[in-house]
């Protein structure tokens, strides 16, 4: 028998999850549009939502002492280690993503303003070449971003329908299997 | 013959020019600015010109006499990418291939005490002439030099600056943001 998730840590998970798609296909095609209002508002809104998953990843950090997960799926030893290391490296990512764009933009003298209304300090002066290693940065952490979210999806996939155990199920916001405990 | 005629003419132009030359204060480029700030959806955006060239005279006692003209090549503009300046030469903001130069001619200056300053004058910004204020403040700096510093606001949709697809004000601000720094060295 294994618990379910709670309901705001499914909620903040999957929120966080619509962003970070989002998020990836709005960086992609935003930088290949041309200079335009439509192109300012495509990166007014990428920079809000990464520092919104910014903020809901502090949230997720703060709920989960409050609210603990659920005791972890049986499952081998090295599969466990391994879920455990990349569950760390995604909320690192999600937490140096958004910074490293924020970053970026100062370096490139263009202001953050969240949600075009909350201005956010410049965290550097502005330096080309400093802006041109910070997009670098940027696209390459997610790069790792994107390799291991793939890696999380497969492996969600792999334990339901392989190994057909709960992991994938206890985190499903409405779905409701046999044997499983909703708190 | 002719020729005694045209000497002295000749050598009144020349006393007439040199005059020019002594009455005009020589800009310390390297120390001078011209610069902006636009707005975009609560974003601001810096520019400058890189180049530029101002022929002034200013004479707090001699006001009357003062005069500044600026002309900016426009196709010099420096912002934050590449792509941002060449959007900024195109035909819907500066057009630099048709206009190329902006050119501020002044009218008058006016001494608002207390070592401010306001110059009027014809502003011509893509083929369109408006009259245009600018607050400046006179100061000294540690080299001797006279700094005239101000900022004026300038509607950027009274010349047509970003036009189409850029005009709604919604996206960027009509009000952008002139700053100029002019570092004079006096001659006279």
């Amino acid at each position: 028998m294994s618990e379910h998730y709670n309901r705001g840590a499914i909620t903040l998970h999957w929120v966080t999850a619509a962003l970070i798609v989002a998020n990836l296909l709005l960086g992609l095609s935003m930088v290949a549009l041309p200079v335009s209002p439509r192109k300012l508002h495509w990166y007014l809104f990428h920079k809000s939502i990464g520092i919104t998953i910014f903020l809901l990843t502090s949230l997720r950090i703060a709920w989960r002492t409050i609210r603990p997960h659920p005791a972890p799926v049986p499952m081998p030893p090295w599969q466990r280690r391994a879920a455990r290391a990349s569950h760390a490296l995604l909320y690192v990512l999600l937490f140096v993503i958004p910074l490293s764009g924020w970053l970026y933009s100062s370096a490139t003298g263009v202001q953050v303003v969240y949600l075009g209304v909350v201005p956010l300090p410049d965290l550097v002066g502005k330096d080309k070449a400093l802006g041109d290693a910070l997009r670098i940065v940027h696209v390459s952490l997610n790069a790792c971003l994107f390799a291991l979210v793939v890696v999380h999806v497969v492996a969600a996939i792999k334990h339901h329908f392989i190994d057909r155990d709960t992991v994938l199920v206890r985190m499903l916001p409405i779905v409701k299997a046999p044997g499983i405990v909703r708190p | 013959m002719s020729g005694s005629r045209i000497l002295p003419g000749a050598l009144g132009a020349l006393a007439f020019l040199a005059a020019g030359v002594v009455h005009a204060d020589s800009v310390v480029a390297e120390k001078s600015e011209i610069d902006f700030t636009l707005k975009a959806m609560g974003v601001k955006f810096d520019g400058r010109f890189r180049k530029w060239k101002a022929d002034v005279f200013f004479q707090p006692k001699a006001l009357a006499t003062s005069t500044a003209a600026i002309d900016v090549d426009l196709g010099s503009v420096d912002l934050a990418s590449s792509e941002s300046e060449t959007e900024a030469k195109g035909p819907l903001w500066f057009d630099t291939a048709k206009f190329p130069v902006a050119h501020f001619a002044s009218t008058s200056i006016r001494d608002l005490g207390g070592d401010r300053y306001e110059v009027t004058g014809k502003l011509m910004l893509k083929g369109i002439t408006h009259d245009c204020a600018v607050p400046l403040t006179v100061s000294t700096d540690a080299a001797g030099n006279r700094v005239a510093e101000g900022t004026f606001s300038l509607k950027r949709l009274d010349y047509r600056i970003g036009e189409g697809e850029w005009a709604d004000t919604a996206t960027v601000d009509n009000d952008i943001l002139v700053h100029v720094r002019m570092v004079l060295k006096p001659t006279g």
